[in-house]
Parts: C-alpha cells; structure tokens; sequence
C-alpha cells in the first residue's frame, strides 16, 4: 500500500468514528435549536401576558378527527366552536342552550324558542330561519341526523321555530342534544364553500377555529362576541393522538393541560406531580354480560339471576380497573335522574350455586354442577378492543368454576358481528353508551327492543316493550324518568343483562386550570369559563 | 430500458387486477360490514330494519364477484368511489395522506442511511474488530426493539425528559425527527448488516484486488469499485421492504400523530370500510411495481454485467 493509501486509510480510520459520532449528534444539534426555540417561547408568551394578557390551553383528545364537517364529527362541538338548541348540565339533565324553551304543542307538532341576542362567528344574527336552514343542512349531511330528529316540516317566524315531526317523538329536544345537531351559519357556507367551511366552520360557540389539521389539531382563537360571556381563555390547541402513554407523557412534560384517557397504570406517576392531578368521573357508558335467551338453558331466569350473583363488580372496579369504575346496578349511570335507585347486587356464589340447583341441576361427585348427565357449560364471548372485558370474563370463569361451573372463554375480533352471525354463544361480555344525550331511550330501544341493532340476542320482554313504547309516545319529561325507572325495575328482574360497571373517564389535567371539570357526557370540552392560574 | 419498462407496465396491469381480485374476495369473505358504524349504533337508535335497507342501499346483498364487476367498472372510469365511514371520495383520502407517509418515509430513509452507511462501511474494513462488533451490537438492538417502544423510549427522552423536541404532531422540521429516527433505526440496523456482507463479498473480489495493485486510492476502491457492487443486495431489499415500508408505518403514525397511509388502512380494515381499503391496496401495490422497476433498472448502472434480457450475465 502507498503512503498515501495508508495515509487514506487513516482518514477512514478516524474519520469514519467522526462520521457515526456526527450522526448522533445530529438531532443534538437538531434538538438544540428546539431548545433554543423552546425557551424562547415561554419567555415570548410572557412578554405578550404582560401586555394583552395571553392565555393558552392545550388539550389532547384520545381520537382523532379528519374533518370538522358539525354534522359528521363531534369534535367541533367538544372545541366550543358550535352549539346546540339543547344540552345537558352536570347532572345530565336537559337545560336550555340556543333555545330558551320548547313546548309540545300536540303529539306532532313541537315550537322552540330561540334564543335572542346571539349571533354566529361571521356577525349574523341567530333566529329561527337560521335554525332551520342549519338543521336542513344536517339532514342533507348526515342520514343518521334525519333518522334520529324525523322532522317532517320546519317553520321558522322570527325567534320561533315550529317542527312538524314524521310521527310521535317525544324524544326530539333530547335527539336535539346530539352534537349532530350543531347550529350552523348556513349562509357562512354558501360565501366560503363547503370544503373550506368544513375546514373552519361557522358556529355561535365561544371559540373559532384559526387554523384545522385534519387528524392532527385544531388551533382555536376566542370570539369576542359570544353571547354567553367572551371566553377567558385566548387560544386552545385541541390535539388528536391516539396512543395512551404518549398522551399521558404529554401531560407529564406539561406541553398539555388537558389529556383525555390517561391510562390508569400511569395515575400514580402523574399524582406523584405536584403540578398534576387526575380527575376520574364515571362515565355514561356500561360494560355488561348479555345473556343469549334462544339457548334453553338460559331461557331460565333463575339461571341468569345466578350468574349475576357471580359477578363479583367491587372486583371488576378496583382489581381490574384500579379503582377508575364504579360498580354498576342497573344500564344507567347512577346521576340520571332515571337510574336505578336499589343496591349494587352483591357478591354471592352461595346464593348462585342455591338457584341453580334449584333450577334443576345436581352436584355432581367432582363437586361439578350437572343436569341430565352433562356438565354445566358456558361459552362466554368476549373482544380486546376494550381490554377490561377479557378480564371480567376471566373473573367470572374462576368464581364460577369456585361453584363447579365450566365456562369457556372465547376472544372475537368483532362482538357485534360475531353475536349476531353465530347462535352457540351462551353469554357475550358487552360495552354500550348507555345514555348519550342524557336520555333512557336509545339504550332501551336498541339493546332491549326486539327490532334494536344491539339485541343480539333477540331479547323480548313484553312488559318491558309496552313500557318503552310507551315512553317513546310521552314527551312529559317528569313522566319519561317514571317510565324509564319502571323500565330499569324489570330489567333488573328479568336480568337479560347483568350490568357489571360504569367505566370512568380519566381526564389528566394540569392544576394550572381553573373553573374545568371533565363531564360524564363527553360533549363540552371547551368551555367559555375555563381559565389557567 | 425501453423494453423492461414496456413488460413491467403490462406487469403492473396483472399485478393490480389480481392484487384487487384478491382483496375484495377477502374482505368481502371476513365478517362483519361497515353498516353499524355508517348509521352510528353506538349513539343513535338503529332497528335491524334499518340495517337491512342500508345493506341492500348498498349491494351488500349481491354476489361477491358482481359487487367486484361494479367496483371494476367505476375504477375503469378512474372512480376509486367513497369512504363508506367519511363520504369523503377514496382518491382525496389517500391523496391527503400520501404527503405524511412520504415524509416519513424519506425522513425514516435518510436516519437509515447516515446511521448504517458508517456502521457498514467501517464493520466492512474493520471485520472482526470493534467498530464490526458495534456495528453488531447495534443491528441487535436496531432489530430487537419495536418500533412502539423505541418511539415512547424517544418520547420520554427528547421531549419529556430534556424537552427538546415536541412529542407529536406536524408542523416543523422538529416534529419529523423522533418519528424520522424511530422509522430509521430499525431499519440501518439491517442495511448496515447487508452492506457490511456486500462490501466484505466485493472486497474479496479479484478486480479490487487489481484495482489496489493499479494503486487506486483505498477510499476509491470502497467507493467507486466495490460500494457499487456492494449496493446491489441492499437495493434488492429495500425494494421487497418497499411496501411494507409504506404500509407498516402504523405504529409510528399512531405514536406521533401523523396521519398517514398506514393507519388509515387499518382503521378501514377494522371498520370494514371497503372501498379505502381497495384504493389503500391499489395506492401500495402500484408503488411496490414502480419501485422494484427502479430496482431492476438500477441493477444495470450498479453493476454493468447486470443486463436485462441478453442471455449469459457472467
């Protein structure tokens, strides 16, 4: 080799260290201009809080959105940028909202006040021809709005609207707290066009939308002129990321304030930040066990009633999902005016292994519950998506088989498909909204009715159908939460379900957020009041 | 040249129809269909007959091969039809993620290239010795963590731990770099290997031998003469990993927030939303051909004995 070879392969020698060094120092280097540009902006924030008093907040919601279209997504209501006639308070009870007040006039015919004084985003004035051409606009966008709402005929004179409906509904101004619903300045969307609107649409919120990347964040800037007070905080930057430690390290290194679903293994470390707390509400939604009735065996109510009993919920609540579930005793979160008012069913593999003897079976000399020669056993379905639910029927497998019960766990991709295609399943581990806009009759219609689109198991109580159908006929709101109690009370007898929790919402938020707190109902989630310390 | 092209054009049209046949008959055959989540179940009353009308709104009810026929029909029109679960039309979907995968991939190819080019190229010179057990050790470990864990260990360092860097979104140049990083590790781990093999397999080679007895400069002979010949298995490679490059960035995606072509495809798949999911598979399949025809033609400039279609190649 040449001198100038081994000189070159010197070079390489020490460059080549140099080179791999260089490349990991490359997002150093990378990083600490970020640094730079990251101390800089606090420094930035607080020269600009001296002079207008800048307020920032940064929430992060654990699904995402690709368009903010009011009538297909959700999330532009949750943004504060629209908003509907009615809502629901804290204690989930219908409240006015852009309608001051509404009356059934006669079985079709319903007239909502609009609200005065209030204008949208762009200036317009908020009356009851805006309204209507919002809702005609929801309709057209959305099918499942048109279903829901069954407006026949719209009429607007002044702040008044009169709806005609397609038949009886006395669930409208309930069907009217979807986010879907949403009031929109349709005549902002005839001068920006739909895709820009549904970009930044035009609402009466508290907040407008500056900026929107689909899937990724909206950035929102407060509209001065909202009626209900302008909003005390300047800006909002409403984040979509899906995965939970991610959002839980956002919140720790506090580039979030707010974080929605914080996985409940993480709870303790945020709590450990003294900056930090974590809120954990039960939520409107019920895990349960849905029993197939077209199997014989449980056809038999003593059946059921027995796997009730062994369904040990103070368990599920604090072993399985640490403490962020509250027991549950009947579909509906125990704040709806219309829940059950009994007891949690108690614990009681005694009492079970008592009814289902008594429902004809013998212990066998294995100590193995037997009938006609068979063993007793069940097939329990159940699906990852929402991971305690393996877990319960893992529960319920070992507190049966305490008892000589045998029960085979089967783990599906999709429960709903697999419920209604198969028939040899005995019971499903389930997971419903039980009453989305505050309101007992989409949960008893879809999940209890013979024709709803979550009985898969072809359920039919006829007490329980008469009483639904007579709620879906009454529109008296004091007579809806007598009805639906009665409703509750059969279920809970007949048992075609054991409701086994209400899962908590775990809302990580960062304590230099006052006046917020994470509602049930998952609707409100930029408010006017919210402020930071 | 002219005449590979022209094949694999005719070999493009094959591969997508058949790509195409295949996956509707598979997603057509797996349980379940998108009617529930198109009418809102979770939230809103639906009746069986509401789901029935809808199925049949739809041509659910048809026989598979039919349903195919119409599918085949719109795309002849260059109609990719539209997202059962959005309304949005498939073309734009894909066209509003496409920007995001690119730059991860590219950004995820230039992590890979300035960490394994290195690491080969001195495992290569020094085999056996400690720069070749580094580059080992880190392949190792480019090639044990998933790609998941490696994201949030990122996380946890750059932007919880040190707050350099911001933990998700898009934006900057900064928001590219863990997901940049998190992508190209896993992968320089692997070409580093492979060219570490490919530039040991060229140096060994007689005619680097008689480029070293020319008296060739040494960074010469490993760039010109035997990084070339090495370059081949590593292209080879890349271009089988192509597709699931483009695909499989999912985890990432999600980690980081990026809405890319990965999990729009699975969330079409869970939510059996099928024309994405055939436009999503069309989109792959016509990159993986265009990017193996790229492969094949670079075969002949990296190594000139390489020629298409004129017999012995020794």
């Amino acid at each position: 080799m040449s001198i100038i070879g081994k000189y070159r392969t010197r070079m390489t020698a020490v460059c080549g260290p140099l080179m791999l060094s260089a490349v990991l120092l490359l997002t150093g280097c990378g990083a600490q201009k970020q640094e730079a540009a990251g101390k800089a902006e606090p420094v930035a924030i607080q020269a600009e809080e001296k002079k207008e008093e800048m307020k920032k907040i940064t929430v992060i919601r654990n699904f995402k959105a690709g368009s903010l279209d009011p009538h297909n997504s959700w999330e532009t209501l949750r943004a504060g940028v629209v908003e509907t006639l009615v809502r629901i308070d804290e204690n989930l009870v219908l409240k006015p909202w852009l309608a001051t007040s509404w009356e059934n006039r006669d079985e079709l015919t319903w007239v909502f006040t609009i609200r005065d004084g209030v204008t949208f985003q762009d200036g317009a004035k908020l009356d009851a021809a805006a309204v209507k051409a919002s809702f005609e606009r929801g309709m057209a966008a959305s099918e499942n709005l048109a279903k829901a709402l069954k407006i026949a005929s719209m009429e607007a004179n002044g702040q008044e609207l009169t709806i005609i409906t397609t038949q009886p509904h006395a669930a409208l101004p309930s069907e009217l707290v979807n986010p879907y619903a949403s009031v929109i300045s349709v005549e902002a969307e005839k001068k920006m066009g739909t895709e820009a609107f549904n970009n930044a649409p035009v609402g009466t919120g508290p907040f407008t939308v500056k900026s929107f990347t689909p899937d990724i964040e909206i950035q929102l800037e407060r509209y001065d002129k909202y009626w209900d007070g302008k909003a005390k905080i300047n800006e909002v930057t409403f984040k979509f990321n899906e995965d939970p430690n991610v959002r839980a390290l956002a919140l720790q290194s506090k580039e979030a304030d707010i974080v929605y679903s914080i996985p409940s293994e993480t709870i303790d470390a945020i709590k450990q930040d003294t900056e930090l707390a974590v809120e954990s509400v039960p939520g409107l939604r019920v895990h349960f066990l849905l029993y197939n009735e077209q199997k014989p065996l449980l056809q038999d109510v003593k059946v059921r009633k027995a796997f009730d009993l062994l369904l040990n919920r103070d368990s599920i609540a604090h072993d399985i999902m640490l403490g962020n579930g509250t027991p549950a005793n009947g579909p509906f979160n125990m704040k709806l005016p219309f829940a059950n008012q009994e007891p949690v069913t108690a614990f009681n593999p005694t009492e079970a292994k008592k009814l289902l003897l008594e429902a004809g079976f013998t212990e066998g000399p294995d100590g193995k519950l037997m009938k006609d020669g068979k063993p007793l056993s069940m097939e329990i379905i159940t699906y990852k998506a929402r991971p305690e639910l393996p877990l319960i029927a893992q529960l319920l497998q070992s507190d049966a088989a305490k008892i000589g019960v045998a029960i085979k766990i089967k783990t599906v991709e999709n429960a709903d498909t697999y419920s209604r295609e198969k028939k040899d399943w005995d019971i499903l581990t389930y997971s419903n909204l039980a009453a989305p806009r505050g309101d007992a009759g989409y949960f008893l219609n879809s999940a209890l009715m013979p024709e709803g689109s979550l009985n898969a198991a072809g359920i039919e109580i006829n007490e329980l159908s008469q009483i639904v159908m007579e709620l879906n006929a009454t529109s008296d709101l004091d007579r809806r939460v007598k009805l639906a109690r009665e409703a509750v009370k059969i279920i809970n007898q007949e048992i075609p379900h054991s409701y086994a929790v209400f899962p908590n919402l775990i809302v990580g938020v960062n304590k230099r957020v006052v006046d917020w707190k994470p509602g049930a109902e998952e609707y409100y989630m930029v408010t006017n009041k919210m402020d930071v310390k | 040249m002219f005449q590979l092209v022209k094949a694999r054009m005719g070999q493009l049209v094959l591969v997508l129809f058949l790509l195409s046949l295949m996956t509707f008959i598979l997603m057509k055959m797996a349980p379940g269909d998108p009617v529930l989540i198109i009418l809102g179940s979770d939230e809103m009353t639906v009746t069986q007959a509401d789901e029935a009308a809808l199925r049949e709104e739809l041509g659910f009810h048809l026989p598979i091969l039919v349903q195919y026929a119409q599918w085949m029909t719109n795309l002849l029109q260059l109609d990719l039809g539209t997202s059962y679960i959005k309304g949005k039309p498939v073309l734009d979907e894909l066209m509003d993620r496409l920007p995001t995968t690119i730059e991860l991939t590219v950004g995820g190819l230039i992590v890979m290239i300035l960490i394994s080019l290195p690491l080969g190229f001195l495992a290569a010179k020094y085999p056996g010795r400690w720069p070749d057990h580094v580059s080992r050790f880190l392949a190792l470990i480019g090639a044990s963590i998933p790609s998941f864990w490696l994201g949030l260990l990122l996380i946890y360092l750059f932007a919880f731990k040190l707050q350099w860097l911001p933990t998700m979104g898009k934006g900057s140049i900064y928001h590219m770099i863990l997901p940049s990083l998190t992508l190209g590790f896993a992968m320089a781990a692997v070409y580093a290997r492979l060219l570490r093999a490919g530039l040991l397999d060229s140096l060994s080679q007689e005619y680097i031998r008689a480029a070293r007895a020319r008296g060739i400069a040494e960074w010469r002979v490993m760039l010109k003469h035997a990084f070339r010949a090495a370059l081949i298995p590593v292209v080879t490679v890349f271009g089988i990993s192509i597709g699931s490059l483009l695909a499989g960035t999912v985890v990432i995606e999600t980690l980081f927030s990026l809405p890319g072509l990965g999990s729009m495809g699975v969330q079409a798949i869970f939510q059996r939303d099928y024309p994405i999911i055939q436009g999503y598979v069309l989109l792959i399949g016509v990159f993986v051909v265009f990017v193996n025809l790229l492969v094949d033609l670079s075969y002949g400039w990296l190594d000139p004995r390489i020629r298409q279609g004129k017999g012995d190649a020794s």
